[in-house]
């Protein structure tokens, strides 16, 4: 079973990734969290094997919980699901060793493309 | 306001191709094409006594309107509105979760989730045209949490009236989804100097095009 972890502060965006994931993943558990700081609590209770992150987020942004996450457990595979188009953002955050960087709305072909990569991963 | 035609031009091209876009991420959200008009831009002066707010605030209803809202700071300062008529949205949010209610269109009784599913979609629209906006210029910018509130015409003349920003950047949006026309219209408010920076940066680009 994979442990998908979602931080959103938007159910709705929760929604749309969790159930585009599951149309790829047949084994996935999906757990919630709707800022960085509960985020964070998260996954260290539950040590997910995938965490999905958003960047605005309140309490604790985005960038701070992947911060945060990855001095806890430096290979931690985090994928930014962000309505944030800027280059400089994204250059900054893949910088930060994230897995990818999407943009939103999450979409099929996102969920395909991840739930490949996760794939191989599974397998190497 | 003086306007230089050329500048103009650049500007409402880069809301063109960034409006494009949004309509792309919309139609991908509800799973259905989306017709866009090309989208009008004008300029106003907040401090200019001639100004009547009217001229602004486009047409979009008589009604309460939706708006979602962000404002963002670091190279340009100000905030980004995307307004609809509230009316509207209804088929809209519905849409966005696949939920077929032909007759609960007009329901103006709006959730906790209808607003989420708002302020979620206004914030990937105006992420994408502030985004894209400073993509093109080359600027960086931090945004704030977005927020959606609804108003009557007169209470968000107000709104916009109180705050600081100066200066008003208009974008008038029509599209069609299905059979249901819906006006809109994008609002960036700015201060002075940032519209000052937005134009500097836009003249540089000008420059490069002439060589």
């Amino acid at each position: 079973m994979i442990k998908i972890l979602i931080v959103d502060d938007s159910n709705f965006s929760q929604k749309i990734t969790s159930n585009t994931l599951k149309k790829f993943l047949d084994n996935a558990e999906m757990y919630f969290a709707d800022n960085g700081y509960d985020g964070f609590e998260k996954y260290k209770e539950i040590k997910p094997d995938y965490t999905f992150v958003d960047l605005l987020m309140p309490k604790l942004d985005g960038k701070g919980l992947i911060k945060l996450i990855k001095e806890y457990e430096s290979d931690a595979k985090i994928i930014v699901v962000s309505a944030d188009v800027q280059r400089s953002v994204k250059k900054e955050i893949e910088e930060m060793g994230v897995m990818a960087f999407l943009n939103k709305p999450f979409s099929m072909d996102d969920a395909k493309f991840i739930c490949d990569k996760m794939r191989t991963n599974e397998n190497a | 306001m003086h306007k230089n035609p050329l500048t103009y031009d650049i500007l409402k091209e880069i809301f063109n191709i960034s409006v494009g876009k949004s309509a792309s991420i919309l139609s991908d959200m509800i799973n259905k094409k989306i017709l866009l008009n090309v989208p009008d831009m004008d300029i106003y002066d907040l401090n200019e006594r001639h100004v009547d707010s009217s001229e602004y605030l486009p047409e979009i209803s008589s009604g309460a309107l939706m708006v979602s809202s962000i404002t963002f700071d670091e190279s340009l300062r100000g905030r980004a509105n995307l307004i609809f008529p509230a009316e509207k949205m209804r088929k809209f949010i519905n849409m966005c979760t696949n939920e077929d209610k032909s007759d609960d269109d007009g329901n103006m009784d709006f959730n906790d989730m209808d607003f989420d599913i708002v302020k979620e979609i206004g914030n990937i629209i105006l992420n994408s045209v502030i985004g894209e906006i400073g993509n093109f210029l080359k600027i960086n910018l931090n945004y704030s949490l977005p927020e959606v509130k609804i108003y009557n015409k007169d209470n968000f003349k107000k709104d916009l009236e109180s705050v600081q920003y100066s200066y008003i950047l208009t974008l008038y949006i029509s599209f069609k989804i299905d059979d249901t026309e819906i006006n809109g219209a994008v609002i960036i408010e700015l201060t002075l100097e940032s519209l000052n920076e937005l134009i500097k940066k836009v003249n540089v680009l000008e420059d490069e095009i002439d060589g």
